[in-house]
């Protein structure tokens, strides 16, 4: 789509948008036609460092954190990742 | 629209002329299973503050911001999102399931379930009469999302997204 989300911290920016150009590109021509091949990981690695820092700064981190395991909580879940790790 | 094309608007959903109220979209993990080959996507979103001038007072956070989880399982055409607000918790904790499937009797439509469940404990005698606030803005919300995403998914249409994925679909189904 033409226009882009900002990513919440603005020098992650350019590394969101290659990111999500890469994701949809790959979730359209690969994901959906049973390729689980993950040709985003470099990309997504560069993104991740970058956010890191940011949600570090503005002291989100363990907000997240804490919130991301109870995502299934009032809804039950078939397919539930926070089992096993 | 198939579950295939649903699916990819859905992940691809802002920004939209309805969800003004997005501010900012992060993917903070992205990965697939590698038993089951689905796709787990974790994202954080930012919104604009709308809560309502009576409980003003008692929000100290200013950003609200909102957790997705969304795993798409593309072998049996399911995508299911959950959201949660990770902010403003006291006052009211929202959350939100979205289940997309492949309309069992017709693979060129997809079905769409909405689920949430509003809870606020803050006391004071607010919680009911927060619960009700937000349960009929959720209504409006659901309207507002659905028309955010006929929005994008007649976008992709117009630029011919459509018509490349058919053309790829159809060839994948020949090479089968």
């Amino acid at each position: 789509m033409a226009e882009q989300m900002e990513s919440i911290g603005k020098e992650c920016t350019p590394l969101k948008h290659e990111f999500d150009a890469c994701f949809t590109r790959w979730y359209s021509e690969r994901f959906l036609h049973g390729d689980k091949s993950n040709d985003c990981e470099k990309i997504f690695k560069a993104y991740q460092a970058c956010l890191k820092n940011v949600l570090r700064e503005k002291g989100l981190t363990k907000m997240i954190s804490d919130a991301r395991p109870s995502i299934g909580s009032v809804f039950t879940d078939d397919n539930d990742d926070a089992g096993d790790k | 629209y198939s579950w295939s094309t649903v699916s990819y608007a859905f992940l691809n959903r802002y920004p939209n002329p309805f969800a003004t109220h997005v501010l900012t979209a992060d993917t903070i993990e992205h990965r697939i299973d590698p038993s089951t080959g689905e796709l787990h996507i974790t994202r954080l979103l930012r919104k604009t503050n709308s809560v309502p001038r009576w409980a003003r007072s008692i929000m100290r956070e200013n950003d609200a911001y909102i957790l997705e989880d969304v795993v798409v399982d593309p072998k049996g055409s399911t995508l299911v999102s959950k959201t949660r607000n990770i902010t403003h918790t006291r006052l009211l904790k929202v959350e939100e399931k979205q289940t997309l499937t492949m309309d069992p009797f017709n693979d060129s439509r997809t079905q769409c379930k909405n689920e949430t469940c509003i809870v606020s404990s803050i006391g004071y005698g607010l919680n009911s009469r927060i619960e009700s606030f937000s349960l009929s803005r959720f209504s409006e919300n659901i309207a507002r999302s659905r028309k955010g995403m006929l929005y994008v998914l007649d976008l992709a249409q117009r630029r011919g997204l459509f018509r490349q994925r058919f053309r790829m679909e159809q060839r994948h189904l020949e090479s089968q």
